[in-house]
């Protein structure tokens, strides 16, 4: 009798000591939350790249019709932020007086400079746009932009024409100029 | 009071904000440029309205009318620095305007033409085409920086005078010739 009662508290000691052997070997330690910073930027960007940096003329006194050697495409490419709202592309000259001069004094103005763009009407720059000279541009396109075209391209085909009709005693001459491309997102 | 005053200067900050932020906003690509070449080529020409005159003439008479009278028209279009187009009418001998083929001539001496209306004047000069004393220059235009490109007209008319010399000696025949009209620009 006396010996059971002993055998029973050693088995209770030893199921205890069991029972709190178990859990100490299971228990879980952790370490603090080290954060990383995460940041990924995507940057905006547009080009435009011309599929030609040249036109020649060969001008006739007077005449309305004095088309380029050739057109020339202008592809821009973008990827804009979510704001954006439109994209413009624009020609210009940075004055409309002498968009062409002989570098003597005489002058072709922009507002005899045609561009005919993807066919449509030839249209003379006259316009005062964010780039250039004040009367001396031209909207070439405007494209909205929106949820499917945040990243896009387009081209332009560009035809030219010099316009001699408000110009009949232009003198005979070589005359140079430099006609800009560029585009704008806002 | 006061609270209309900041509530006014809050839209205006509210405003400027907005501009910075819209100004901020706006992307530009490079500039791309395209190199203009446009050439018009110096030309000058004349043409004629018609290119033969026939003449009855009258021994001895100074009024030998041509049978039409021509206008030269004139155009140009000119470098810079020039500063003058002349207009002449020449034979390529003085002494035989218009001949028979034996021997017998009407010199240009004889032979007058009426510019545009103006008095008819002998072809004795020399000028910048044609024989020594065989021309007469019709016009001679300006050039300025307005008429660097233009045109004009010359109407001629003809005249033979048989009155000079043994003209009136001029033995019945047919005489033929060849007058040249023809333009200059200087220098």
């Amino acid at each position: 009798m006396r010996l059971q009662k002993k055998l029973g508290t050693v088995a209770t000691l030893a199921l205890l000591a069991a029972m709190f052997a178990v859990p100490a070997r299971g228990q879980v330690r952790n370490s603090g939350a080290s954060p990383i910073a995460l940041q990924a930027v995507l940057t905006q960007s547009i080009s435009v790249t011309l599929s030609g940096n040249a036109v020649n003329f060969n001008l006739v006194a007077g005449s309305a019709n004095n088309p380029g050697s050739t057109s020339i495409t202008a592809t821009t490419t973008w990827t804009l932020k979510p704001s954006v709202a439109s994209l413009k592309l624009y020609a210009f000259f940075s004055t409309s007086t002498a968009a062409l001069t002989d570098g003597a004094g005489n002058n072709i103005p922009s507002a005899d400079f045609q561009i005919s763009t993807n066919a449509g009407a030839f249209t003379a720059l006259t316009n005062t746009v964010p780039f250039g000279g004040a009367n001396a541009g031209l909207q070439l396109s405007s494209t909205p932009i929106l949820g499917n075209n945040k990243i896009g391209t387009r081209n332009d085909v560009m035809n030219f024409n010099i316009n001699l009709t408000a110009l009949p005693s232009l003198a005979a001459s070589g005359y140079t100029g430099t006609l800009t491309i560029q585009a704008q997102a806002i | 009071m006061n609270t209309a005053r900041l509530s006014r200067v809050a839209v205006v900050v509210l405003a400027m904000t907005f501009a910075v932020s819209m100004a901020s906003a706006q992307l530009n690509s490079g500039a791309q440029t395209i190199a203009l070449n446009a050439n018009l080529t110096e030309s000058l020409t004349l043409s004629l309205s018609a290119s033969a005159v026939n003449f009855t003439l009258a021994a001895g008479s100074a009024s030998n009318v041509g049978s039409t009278t021509i206008t030269a028209t004139t155009a140009w279009t000119l470098k810079p620095g020039r500063t003058a187009v002349g207009v002449y009418a020449y034979f390529g001998s003085a002494a035989a305007a218009l001949t028979d083929g034996v021997g017998d001539n009407i010199p240009s001496s004889a032979f007058f033409i009426s510019d545009n209306g103006g008095a008819s004047t002998a072809l004795t000069n020399t000028v910048a085409f044609g024989g020594a004393n065989a021309g007469y220059q019709m016009a001679n235009v300006a050039i300025t920086g307005l008429n660097k490109a233009s045109s004009r007209a010359d109407v001629m008319a003809f005249n033979i005078n048989l009155t000079g010399g043994t003209l009136p000696q001029l033995p019945a025949n047919t005489y033929t010739g060849t007058l040249n009209i023809q333009a200059q620009a200087t220098p």
